[in-house]
């Protein structure tokens, strides 16, 4: 029992906190446990817990490496922020550990922020109970064009009952009905991701999207953003670039043409010259070989 | 430097002038040709989405224009060896924008593969090659600093083309965005009008001026390189009149491509995987990707930098030992990566590889000019392109292998810093012996001059020898016949 102990707490020397479910065998109804171990002493700890479905849940906090060791402090139960009636209790130290645990039952309504506290050592571990939130939002809007389609897509880690897709006029939500609208609307499930596809864009389907993933607590939303934009919006520069380059490359030729005919009329000039020079060598040259052919001549006789 | 390569230019580069004109559109070109594949990869989510394709599906975009970028080398090298740089860059990049113009209205994940992987990629290529031949042209004496600052458009535009790519997806998507990017990349017109071909007066004997329409004057984008080779036969030669084939028995250049293909094969993995490494060690997004840009910003730094270093007269005559030294010091660098702690060791890390990769790039083409010499340059690089091919693709994905077999990044820091480590020390073992070899050639060269030079005073002082006793002779035979007339 104290290596097992030990073992608990090498791990949190590495973890700094350690959750287990197990399903109590206790009561009829299954009740979940969550427990969380804290260490030493003014530490705010902070745990996630994605709840599905209506339950009893029991919350547990564990303390550990308390200094002095004193033999029982108070602790008591706050949620979001408020203090609840009646959670206050002594607890007694059991073989260096101190806990405090509580059971709740969670409805819709009674999801939140739950925290144990305790008075005498500043410690708080905070339970944050919510469903499944669904990250990687993009936090711009996504842009299509008139006539295009595009493909809006949700993710969880967990599977919902269903996904439903809303479209939001101003504080209405309206729900996308692909039955009734087949050509412009496509809904792919594929468990824990969906992905609507809105076909036939026009300017009207700007707007939010909502994708709600829908748990038997309470449904688990997230919206996307959209911007349809008509094919001018992104041939206004594209004009202006291709303008840019042909001034440019116009100006480049232009500059080049003014500074050749100068050129030109230098290298003629020189040309001249250089002609003149090679002809007077060549006749140098020709001079020399009458020469060697009369001395031969003259050798020969 | 070697006495063979720079000596058969046929005139003296201008070194200056119009010169770093021309180096600024190149910088142009060789940026847009380096970083725009790269930057496009930000599209790739949506464009994912939108086709409802995996993500190894999309990143064929990326490779297919990297691997027709660098396999229409050879193409470009012909075109340019008949038609000079300046034509085949407005081709380029004509042909890019109009890609991508085209790819912003693809309907299928096929018509992105054809329109920005292929054609795209075969534009940038004829942005590159003519971009790196025409600074050959242009420059001798100052040419490794022009090679180090065209060399630096690659970090300048990736640092701008990334920012600018979100932007432009944030405010048009995708679709809107390629269009843009369409009009941007034809800028490359605008680099390659810059690309002036080189007028030269040389000196022609007379019968030939009229031949010529302009008398006397010639562009160097000559065919003498194939005129020369046109002894051999059959295919080779027809072969070679377009591109110069002979460069494969020259013994600098085939030790410049076993060294490269060594090389190439662990040189860009580190920088695809310095992000992932980070994320791995626990390091947030934002931090990863600014320890790419001070990787961005050294290497931006090192390119000119490494030029200027490279152009003093103690390393340029032994320029390829530079060049090692620089392959070597990378392979180093890597291999002491996975030493260094958190993220300050990574930091400095990011720091001592973007001057080690500034190094590599900046002297990459300046080595081969070196080596081949102006004339053959484009056929030389064509074909070093198409044969470093191979390594350049296939690097990243083996390392990817190597990181998902055991799970840790520091074999694969290890194999990328041995094959470089291998890579520069065979380029740096080998050219000590090209050197030794070559200096031997040169002194043959002299003594064989020396001979021809001393047998050719010896037939001038027959010849003058000859014209004296003439002139006595002459002399003795007017006085002869003076006297005969005088009564």
């Amino acid at each position: 029992m104290a290596s097992f102990r030990h073992l608990i707490l090498l791990l949190l020397y590495c973890d700094g906190m350690k959750t287990e479910t197990t399903p109590s065998p206790q009561s009829d109804p299954v009740i979940t446990t969550r427990k969380v171990v804290s260490k030493g002493q003014n530490q705010v700890t902070i745990e996630e817990l994605a709840i599905l479905k209506p339950q009893t849940i029991e919350l547990s906090c564990y303390l550990t490496d308390i200094p002095n060791n004193p033999p029982y402090l108070t602790g008591y139960w706050t949620k979001d922020g408020k203090g609840i009636v009646n959670s206050e209790e002594t607890v007694n130290r059991t073989n260096e550990q101190y806990i405090l645990k509580k059971t709740f039952d969670i409805l819709a309504k009674d999801l939140g922020n739950y925290s144990c506290i305790f008075k005498e050592i500043q410690t708080q571990v905070t339970f944050v109970l919510d469903v499944p939130v669904i990250k990687d939002k993009r936090d711009k809007p996504i842009v299509s064009y008139t006539g295009d389609s595009v493909v809006l897509a949700c993710k969880l880690k967990q599977t919902p009952n269903t996904w439903n897709w809303y479209k939001a006029n101003n504080t209405e939500k309206g729900l996308i009905n692909v039955t009734a609208n087949p050509l412009n609307y496509k809904i792919f499930i594929h468990g824990n991701e969906t992905k609507l596809t809105v076909l036939n864009l026009t300017e009207e389907d700007s707007g939010k999207y909502i994708c709600s993933a829908e748990f038997d607590i309470k449904p688990s939303e997230s919206y996307i953003e959209l911007k349809v934009l008509s094919y001018i919006e992104p041939l206004k520069p594209f004009i202006a670039i291709v303008l840019e380059v042909i001034v440019l490359v116009t100006l480049i030729f232009l500059w080049e043409k003014c500074n050749k005919p100068q050129n030109d009329n230098i290298s003629a000039g020189e040309n001249e010259l250089c002609s003149e020079q090679i002809s007077k060598l060549t006749r140098d040259d020709s001079n020399g070989v009458e020469n060697n052919t009369a001395r031969q001549r003259k050798l020969e006789h | 430097m070697p006495r063979s390569a720079s000596s058969n230019l046929g005139y003296t580069p201008p070194d200056g002038g119009w010169g770093w004109a021309v180096v600024f559109g190149s910088f142009i070109s060789i940026g847009f040709s380096y970083a725009f594949p790269k930057s496009l990869t930000i599209y790739f989510k949506e464009i994912q989405e939108y086709f409802s394709i995996s993500y190894s599906e999309i990143a064929w975009v990326s490779s297919i224009m990297l691997a027709t970028m660098y396999a229409g080398g050879p193409v470009s090298s012909i075109l340019v060896n008949r038609y000079g740089s300046r034509p085949v860059v407005i081709a380029g990049g004509l042909m890019v924008g109009v890609a991508m113009v085209m790819a912003s209205f693809g309907t299928t994940i096929l018509h992105l593969y054809l329109c920005v992987g292929v054609i795209g990629g075969f534009g940038l290529a004829f942005n590159l090659q003519p971009s790196l031949t025409i600074i050959s042209k242009y420059f001798l004496v100052k040419r490794p600093i022009a090679n180090g600052l065209a060399m630096a458009g690659s970090p300048v535009f990736l640092s701008t083309l990334a920012p600018l790519n979100q932007f432009l997806f944030d405010h048009f998507g995708w679709r809107g965005s390629f269009l843009i990017l369409g009009g941007v990349l034809l800028n490359c017109c605008m680099a390659g009008s810059l690309m002036r071909p080189i007028k030269i007066k040389t000196k022609l004997p007379p019968r030939k001026a009229t031949d010529e329409d302009d008398t006397g004057k010639l562009d160097v984008t000559s065919q003498r390189a194939g005129q020369d080779e046109s002894k051999q036969s059959g295919c080779a030669a027809k072969l070679s009149q377009f591109i110069d084939v002979s460069l494969f028995k020259h013994r600098g250049y085939l030790i410049y491509l076993v060294g490269n293909v060594l090389m190439f094969f662990g040189f860009f993995a580190p920088v695809v995987f310095l992000a992932p490494y980070a994320k791995h060690q626990g390091i947030d997004e934002y931090s990863a990707a600014f320890l790419l840009s001070i990787f961005a910003l050294v290497d931006m730094f090192a390119r000119p930098g490494t030029g200027l270093v490279a152009n003093t007269r103690w390393i340029r005559p032994k320029i390829q030992y530079f060049f090692s030294f620089a392959v070597i010091y990378n392979g180093l660098c890597h291999i002491m990566c996975p030493l260094l702690p958190g993220y300050s060791g990574l930091v400095v890390y990011a720091v001592f590889f973007g001057l080690a990769f500034g190094m590599v790039c900046a002297l990459l083409f300046e080595v081969l000019m070196d080596l081949v010499g102006a004339q053959r340059f484009s056929s030389a690089v064509g074909l070093a392109t198409i044969i470093e091919c191979g390594p350049v693709l296939l690097g990243p994905p083996i390392s990817g292998l190597l990181v998902d077999i055991f799970m840790d990044y520091k074999y694969m820091y290890f194999a990328c810093g041995m094959m470089m480590l291998l890579g520069g020390i065979f380029l740096f073992i080998m050219n000590y012996y090209n050197y030794r070899w070559l200096e031997k050639e040169g002194k043959q060269r002299k003594v064989d001059e020396l001979e021809i030079g001393s047998a050719k005073e010896l037939a001038a002082n027959e010849e003058d020898k000859d014209n004296e006793e003439e002139i006595k002779r002459s002399t003795a035979e007017e006085a002869a016949d003076s006297t005969c007339k005088e009564p």
